[in-house]
């Protein structure tokens, strides 16, 4: 490899890494609300919400990359592959983010909330300071566990142009006519990303599993 | 019964169905400054839906709720109440469950702290000082850092109880409260309650504890099938019960209490 | 718009074509890889410690590996190695081999959480072996891992989709094709994203007459 390939490894990692924190941070909080909208039964929107993410769990991320990047231009708004991208992933995200927060939400306790209300807590009150403490600890693995699926998919990615780990690989692949030792380098860089989110989801699920026995 | 002068609650005509069931049939009572009065009844009377409708947990379908004279869940226009003016009238009644309700990711300390802080917005330094002092009372100050799932089942209903008491409610509400409690747990819990009702807090409590109702109770109600049958002294409920239902009701409980006493 | 989707309908040999191979490749996927991961999660449950140590590596390697990626190497890899593949058998082999993986962990995930006293009680009506594994344990395991494997067929499902950049014609290869040729693009891929959406409900509804009968017996 000479300096320019991995300079040029360098720079797709940064935007692999950049993109799936942007499709995280994007994801989390939208994933929540929709969540909270089905579980609040809201009508009409609840069901649209439900609708939502049974078709946005069942399509591939390239299928939905290639819709939004070659349909929306089409529409009349126009999209740069890296916006496509955020979008893409922060979309296919929030639904499984969705199904995570809801199931806990469906878990959570009556008597907790009713002791809220006992008390006297508004209804946002008793969201902020009782149920999101306890729904973000019981959600924890399930919601890192979704992040490294997030990062699994993001070489896909590169189909429309963004210039990642992948892109990288494909690129310097073509001009040495040596495609396979530069995927194997990909692969090196994003294994270990992967393996330490594994191993957080692994590490938080035995802490709480020895808080619990205690 | 004669109407109370100033009751602390009065419920007026409550009735309640789930679908085509009535579980509570126009229920009317009053509750009394410093009272003590026990619910009994057998399983599926509606003695927890009654309960639950005067803090409008559950929304009564007929009737009202009045706390100090005002009314509860709907006001005096006779429109449901908002969320917030609701959880106002809910910061004066205090509620202990069956199932404590403790919050699991907060403290001891902080549990009974929460409310009164977020909810009330009394002083810290304040609410800190009560709280310790209610942990002292109820035999827990020792336990103040502990989280709940550290606790045996009466030292949680304990914290249960410091927790109603710490937003200094005007009435405080029971359901079963010993009733997943270990036997041998069980006498802690009433130790409590038992001193609470000699300081006069009023108290609306349901419970299957047939001894404690008779030694700490000022009056009984005793429901059956979403009526109330019978109400009195504990003393003409347990010695001249006037009805057959209640006999019947009794001759079972009594039986039992009796054999788990010895 | 709708002279879009009248293009799409023209051309839905092509997409229904895509869409069996979709699914064809999904299933003979997920068939091979629950076979072939049933063979390696006593592997990972063995006590010999090179057996088990390997066994797990390899189920960790593929864990921690993009799909992608992974399809790529085989495309790439496997003919210089001297094993030539046409674009069909390098993505099945991609598909198989790295599913291999997720279900052995799956099915080592459900038996590791089944009830000990079960199996026990055929130990003690004198059950042994592969019988034993036959009548008592494995109707236990189909129905507890069941719904997982149903959910890794959707996985599956989805993943197949990236076999479009070794040009594999399959679902979304074939809407690509069609909106290059056509421009129709949102007609296209909204058209794709409605038979994957398909193909999903029917996994889901086998999972949850699977999940009913598991309820049932608990
Ligand atoms: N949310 C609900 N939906 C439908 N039915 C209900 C609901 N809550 C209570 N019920 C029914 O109402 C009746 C009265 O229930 P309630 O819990 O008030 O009885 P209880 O006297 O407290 O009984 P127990 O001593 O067993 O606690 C029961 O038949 C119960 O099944
Ligand atoms: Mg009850």
């Amino acid at each position: 490899m000479t300096p320019g390939d991995i300079s040029a490894f360098a720079q797709g990692a940064v935007v692999t890494v950049a993109l799936s924190v942007a499709g995280i941070l994007i994801g989390l909080p939208v994933g929540l609300g929709l969540a909270l909208i089905r579980w609040a039964r809201v009508p009409v929107i609840g069901r649209l919400v439900a609708l939502y993410v049974s078709i946005l769990r069942a399509t591939p991320l390239v299928t939905l990359l290639l819709l939004l990047f070659f349909a929306l231009p089409n529409v009349g708004v126009p999209i740069d592959p890296y916006s496509a991208a955020i979008l893409a992933l922060s979309m296919n995200t929030s639904a499984f983010n969705c199904e995570i927060w809801r199931a806990a939400l469906l878990a959570f306790p009556k008597d907790q909330l009713e002791a809220a209300m006992s008390v006297g807590m508004s209804a946002g009150l008793r969201f902020r300071r009782i149920v999101l403490p306890q729904i973000a600890r019981a959600s924890l693995p399930a919601l890192v566990n979704e992040m490294s699926l997030l990062i699994k998919v993001t070489p896909v990615l590169a189909v429309v142009g963004v210039v990642d780990i992948t892109r990288a690989a494909v690129r310097i692949g073509a001009e040495t006519y040596e495609p396979l030792p530069p995927f194997l380098v990909a692969v090196a860089l994003y294994a270990p990303i992967i393996y330490g989110l594994v191993s957080l989801q692994r590490f938080i699920e035995r802490r709480q599993a020895a808080a619990e026995a205690a | 019964m004669n109407a109370l002068p100033h009751p602390v609650l009065n419920v007026v005509g409550v009735s309640k169905s789930f679908g085509a069931v009535e579980v509570l049939s126009d229920i009317s009572f009053q509750v009394g400054k410093g009272e003590t009065v026990c619910v009994l009844g057998p399983s599926g009377s509606g003695k927890s839906t009654l309960l639950r409708c005067i803090n409008w947990l559950e929304k009564p379908d007929a009737g009202h709720v009045y706390l100090n004279g005002e009314p509860v869940g709907v006001t005096s226009a006779g429109v449901v109440m908002n969320d917030r003016r609701l959880s106002q009238i809910r910061t004066r009644i205090g509620m202990v469950f069956q199932h404590f309700a403790l919050w699991p990711h907060l403290t001891v300390l902080q549990n009974l702290i929460e409310a009164p802080l977020q909810v009330q917005r009394r002083p810290r330094a304040e609410i800190h000082e009560e709280a310790l002092a209610l942990l002292a009372k109820v035999g827990l100050h020792d336990k103040r850092d502990a989280f709940p799932a550290r606790l045996s089942g009466g030292q949680k209903q304990r914290v249960g109880i410091a927790r109603a008491l710490a937003m200094r409610p005007d009435l405080l509400l029971f359901d079963e409260p010993t009733s997943a409690l270990d036997p041998e747990l069980v006498g802690e819990v009433l130790v409590v309650m038992r001193d609470l009702a000699h300081e006069g807090m009023t108290m609306v409590i349901v419970t299957h504890e047939m001894t404690f109702a008779r030694e700490a109770a000022t009056r009984v109600l005793f429901l059956d099938r979403g009526r109330m049958v019978e109400t009195g002294t504990p003393d003409q409920f347990f010695s001249r019960p006037a009805t057959e239902r209640a006999r019947q009701f009794l001759q079972r409980y009594a039986a039992e209490a009796v054999t788990a006493q010895r | 718009m709708i002279h879009d989707f009248g293009i799409v309908w023209d051309q839905r040999g092509l997409l229904m074509s895509g869409l069996a191979n979709t699914a064809l490749l999904s299933v003979i996927a997920a068939v091979v890889s629950l076979l072939l991961g049933s063979a390696l999660t006593p592997a990972m449950m063995s006590r010999r410690r090179a057996v088990a140590g390997a066994a797990r590596a390899f189920v960790d390697a593929m864990r921690c590996i993009p799909f992608l990626l992974f399809a790529y190497i085989v495309y790439y890899g496997l003919p210089s190695l001297g094993i030539n593949f046409d674009n069909w058998s390098a993505g099945l082999a991609a598909l198989m081999l790295y599913n291999t993986a997720y279900m052995a962990e799956i099915l080592r995930g459900a038996w590791a959480a089944m009830p000990r006293e079960p199996i026990e009680a055929g130990t003690a009506f004198g059950f042994s072996g592969v019988r034993l594994f036959r009548r008592i344990v494995l109707p236990g395991l189909v129905l507890s891992a069941g719904p997982v494997v149903g959910n890794q067929l959707i996985q599956i499902i989805k993943d197949s989709a990236f076999l479009t950049i070794i040009a594999l014609p399959e679902l979304t290869h074939a809407a690509s094709s069609i909106q290059s040729r056509y421009y129709v693009p949102f007609a296209a891929f909204i058209t794709a994203v409605a038979l994957y959406w398909g193909l999903c409900l029917v996994v889901e509804g086998g999972v949850n007459v699977l999940r009913r009968l598991a309820d049932a017996r608990r």
